[in-house]
């Protein structure tokens, strides 16, 4: 996964496509992309899948009843569901399908939900239902007593991202799609031929087409081909995890009100916590991922609105990520065009909820790329499947001990919190998982409650071992991130 | 009825578990394993190369790695079965447990008794919401204690630590020892939350900057700790705006806390003390399923491992009356209540049958004080904090005093 490209005077070779940003979308389109008979490569300055936004949200697919009518977001999220659901089989990745309450807390919002319902339903998404207090009741024992109706609507899930980004471009990398992580794209120059050279941190890219999905830096990558009118808006979204001993709570995502600085939001996570959200505030940093105690009180009190039995007790983190919306399509919608001065560069602006959309999208980009005259042949040889590992805690008994057998490893339990063996880890770093952090979310050894308190120095030994550096040379999350400063003595 | 497996299981090596697995044995447990997940026996212990251990126990001042061999070596002396590198996954509400490790793979073993020592963990950066950046740097003081002395590795070379636990304050003089800088600890109390003898030891002896009443605010840096902002705090510990100051460092420890393991517990469907942490239990750290027993810092976080071995022991002599069936309880069960003053009772109550030792905090420092055990008793203290449990015994003598409508004790402290 980390391919070295050679820091080189000439190109590392001359692709049809490039991808620059290896988020849920990127990923998403290179393996679409993956399907077609191209020399193609997916960038990212990160050095691991899913790593910028789309690490940080509520990781949740949705219906369309958050699209308003008309738009572009409302047509691409339209059988989320059940493309994620299909994905999930294929690339061998979690997807808990979780089903949604919209609740109305005094009969004054019932036109809310309502009109919820009339919106979702005119992008053609089916099977909403407006229940009655009892019901949701009967359906969330715990939500709030003021709960007098809800827009209720099955079959929606919720994912892991960075596990199906990583699950994506491993896919993509399989059908011989190029992957370059740690690789930052600095300058783009149009050259000879209607081509493009792709200046990065790590030597130069020849390429026919582009595809900027590099999310919060998409601006500034339009800007390098002279697209000045694509500007991006920010604001910095606070969300909070609790520990599973709460679980029990909450099993459907749970929405309440929504406005300029709160999206109120409960709901389960692919793995098993509960996650509350969302705060809105102001930003016009991109790298601002931090959450202040007002923050928390502000999530914690949203989320007890709508199941009071929650408590800040219970939080194990918080993080915060930045939602980027537009200014070119003022109503919230997507921006996915061509580039003003080619067809063959297109730009994905994508705002929330672009998790959802991103099937929708890729096959999008594929269109405008056809549509732009790149030429897409199917392969014959296309491989649609992508093995992941066995998760031992998921395992039921016999599968346990069928995976100790193979490897005894698996019997080895790093991560206490979220009964994460040395197996899986060792697996996670051979395929590419390179950084504490990356260890951390495709396996979730460090992600309970304890936080890597115990598990962090073994899984620093394991990145040492496995990657044949010192253990000093570890980092948490690249750069210069390094978790230890020196040897003893030094 | 399923047969059991084992007379006794043993969840946990640190020094409760140690403790009661050699005390059993003596007593003449024979068919008892204790379960490691660790690759050494011991628990926190090998890490704390410290000295202050043992004065009670042994009557010398023993490093935590000493204590712990005396430990081991009295339990292989008596051929007690420690399985290394094995992780308990299960334990159900009928004592049996699912065990798994590398050589011996899973097993299951349905349990007479069982002695519950898998100890605590720190508390970590996002239970506390401290705002700022996520970058490499921070520890908790257990960790960077571990990256020192077990893995040889240096956290950093300017420290500051939040939190005046004991760990923090050792850890604080451990990185200066080893060349590191640490420019303060900050305590959002007014007065430290471990020993006084390691605030003197460790602190003061090596004029460490302690700051009282002081909190971190924001956390700064990108891809390692670059600085923290630090800020006073007023009685009600709410931040003191306009006070805030900026201290550049690459590391940030956190000594904020430590909190029982208990996932095991409530897996065992065993309610928990929210004043402790653990379990309820009684004189001998029996939990409210017979033939469960608790010690050590899963029961509640405890500053000396010598009270730590002594609950082992309790434990197994518990299971030992579990084992052989022998009476139990007689003479009704006395619940012992917190009241005035008093913070935390372990245990939370008791029988008539023998002498009980009550491990108790109080809520706020005081002088000279007394306790008060109901109204059959009370031990005069020159001094007490939050941060040392006070012990005090009650003669089994005045237990059997009591009339049977006495069943419950209240503890309170007053200053004198
Ligand atoms: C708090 C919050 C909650 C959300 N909840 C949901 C939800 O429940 N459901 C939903 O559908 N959506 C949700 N969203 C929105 C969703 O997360 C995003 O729309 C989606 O993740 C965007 O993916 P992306 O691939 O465009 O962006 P990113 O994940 O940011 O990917 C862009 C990539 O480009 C790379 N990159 C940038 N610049 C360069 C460069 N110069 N060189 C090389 N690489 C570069 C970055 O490193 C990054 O990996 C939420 C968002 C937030 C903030």
């Amino acid at each position: 996964m980390n391919n070295e490209i050679p820091v080189q005077e000439g190109y590392s070779g001359e692709y049809d496509i490039i991808v620059i940003g290896a988020g849920i979308i990127g990923s998403m389109i290179a393996r679409e992309l993956s399907r077609f008979q191209i020399r193609g490569a997916l960038i990212d300055k990160e050095p691991f899948p899913g790593f910028g936004v789309t690490k940080s949200g509520m990781a949740q697919i949705h219906s369309t009843d958050f699209c308003p009518p008309g738009t572009l977001k409302g047509k691409l999220c339209l059988d989320a569901p059940a493309k994620f659901k299909r994905l999930a089989g294929l690339l061998d990745v979690t997807y808990r399908e979780v089903d949604e309450l919209w609740l109305a807390l005094e009969s004054s919002q019932i036109a809310n939900i309502e009109a919820a319902k009339e919106r979702g339903e005119g992008h053609g998404a089916t099977g909403y239902e407006i229940i009655g207090a009892e019901r949701i009741r009967e359906l969330e024992p715990h939500v709030t007593e003021k709960a007098v109706s809800a827009l209720y609507i099955r079959g929606l899930g919720v994912i892991h991202p960075t596990e199906w980004s990583f699950a994506l471009t491993e896919n993509a990398a399989q059908n011989g799609i190029e992957t370059y992580f740690n690789t930052s794209v600095l300058n783009i120059q149009k050259a000879e031929n209607r081509q493009y050279v792709i200046q990065t941190s790590r030597g130069a890219f020849k390429t026919k087409s582009i595809v900027n999905a590099a999310g919060l830096f998409a601006d500034e990558i339009a800007w390098m081909v002279q697209d000045h009118h694509i500007r991006l808006t920010l604001r910095k979204g606070s969300v909070a995890i609790l520990d599973k001993s709460v679980s029990h709570l909450v099993r459907h995502m749970i929405f309440g009100t929504f406005s300029e600085t709160h999206s109120q939001n409960v709901a389960p996570t692919a793995h098993g916590n509960l996650i509350l959200g969302i705060h809105y505030t102001k930003t016009d940093n991109k790298g601002d991922t931090s959450v202040d105690r007002e923050g928390i009180e502000k999530i914690m009190k949203l989320a007890r609105e709508l199941v009071p039995a929650l408590s800040k007790r219970d939080i194990i983190t918080s993080f915060a990520g930045i939602m980027a919306g537009n200014t070119m399509t003022g109503n919230g919608d997507f921006y996915i065009a061509p580039s003003e001065h080619a067809p063959d560069l297109i730009h994905v602006i994508a705002g929330a909820p672009g998790l959802t959309a991103a099937p929708g999208i890729a096959e999008l980009v594929v269109k405008m790329l056809s549509d732009a005259g790149i030429e897409l042949e199917e392969k014959k040889a296309f491989q649609e499947k992508r093995k992941g590992w066995p998760l031992f805690s998921a395992a039921l008994l016999d599968k346990q001990k069928e995976m100790i057998a193979s490897n005894p490893k698996f019997g080895h339990i790093v991560c206490r919190c979220e009964q994460v063996t040395e197996g899986e880890v060792t697996e996670a770093i051979h395929r590419g998982a390179g950084t504490l952090d990356a260890v951390k979310h495709v396996t979730r050894a460090g992600m309970g409650r304890c936080q890597g308190g115990f598990c962090g120095s073994i899984v620093l030994g394991l990145l040492s071992r496995g990657l044949g550096i010192p253990p000093q040379e570890v980092t948490k999350k690249g750069g210069r991130s390094f978790i230890a400063e020196g040897a003893m003595g030094e | 009825m399923k047969k059991d497996d084992l007379d006794l299981a043993i969840i946990g090596s640190g020094p409760s578990g140690l403790a009661a697995a050699v005390k059993a044995r003596q007593k003449g447990i024979k068919n008892l394993v204790v379960f490691e997940r660790d690759e050494r026996p011991g628990g926190i212990l090998p890490q704390c190369i410290h000295s202050g251990f043992g004065l009670e126990k042994f009557k010398e001042e023993l490093t935590g790695p000493e204590y712990a061999n005396r430990y081991i070596k009295m339990a292989q002396d008596l051929g007690i079965d420690i399985q290394l590198d094995s992780t308990v996954l299960e334990l159900g509400k009928d004592r049996s447990i699912k065990v798994v490790s590398e050589n011996k793979g899973i097993r299951t073993y349905n349990c007479k008794t069982l002695v519950l020592a898998m100890g605590c963990r720190e508390r970590a950066r996002g239970s506390l919401d401290i705002p700022g950046t996520r970058p490499a740097g921070i520890f908790t003081a257990g960790q960077a204690q571990r990256l020192i002395n077990i893995e040889g590795l240096m956290p950093g070379k300017e420290a500051v630590i939040l939190g005046s636990g004991d760990i923090g304050m050792i850890m604080a003089r451990r990185l200066t020892l080893e060349g590191a800088q640490v420019k303060a600890v900050l305590e959002i109390l007014p007065y430290t939350s471990g020993l006084i003898r390691n605030e003197v030891q460790c602190l003061h002896d090596f004029n460490i900057p302690l700051l009282l009443e002081h909190t971190v605010a924001e956390i700064h840096g990108e891809y390692r700790v670059e600085g923290v902002t630090v800020i006073r705090v007023d009685q009600r510990r709410n931040p003191i705006p306009g006070s805030e100051r900026f201290i550049s460092c690459d590391t940030l420890l956190l000594s904020v806390g430590l909190i029982p393991e208990n996932e095991l517990t409530k897996m065992a469907g065993l309610a928990i003390d929210l004043s402790s942490g653990g379990p309820y239990v009684d004189e001998l750290m029996e939990t409210r399923t017979p033939g469960l027993f608790a010690c050590g810092n899963v029961l509640h976080v405890s500053d000396m491992v010598d009270n730590v071995s002594l609950e082992g022991e309790l434990a197994a002599e518990g299971a030992f009356l579990r084992i052989n069936d022998k009476g139990y309880v007689s003479g009704g069960i006395i619940d012992l209540k917190a009241d005035s003053g008093i913070s935390q009772v372990v245990p939370q109550r008791c029988t008539r049958e023998r002498d009980v030792w009550l491990n108790l905090r109080v809520r706020d420092p005081m002088g000279k004080m007394k306790i008060h055990v109901g109204d059959i008793m009370k031990t005069t203290f020159a001094s007490a904090r939050p941060g040392e449990m006070i012990r005090v015994k009650i003669p089994k003598k005045a237990l059997q005093e009591l009339g049977p409508a006495d069943t419950t004790l209240k503890l309170r402290c007053e200053e004198v």
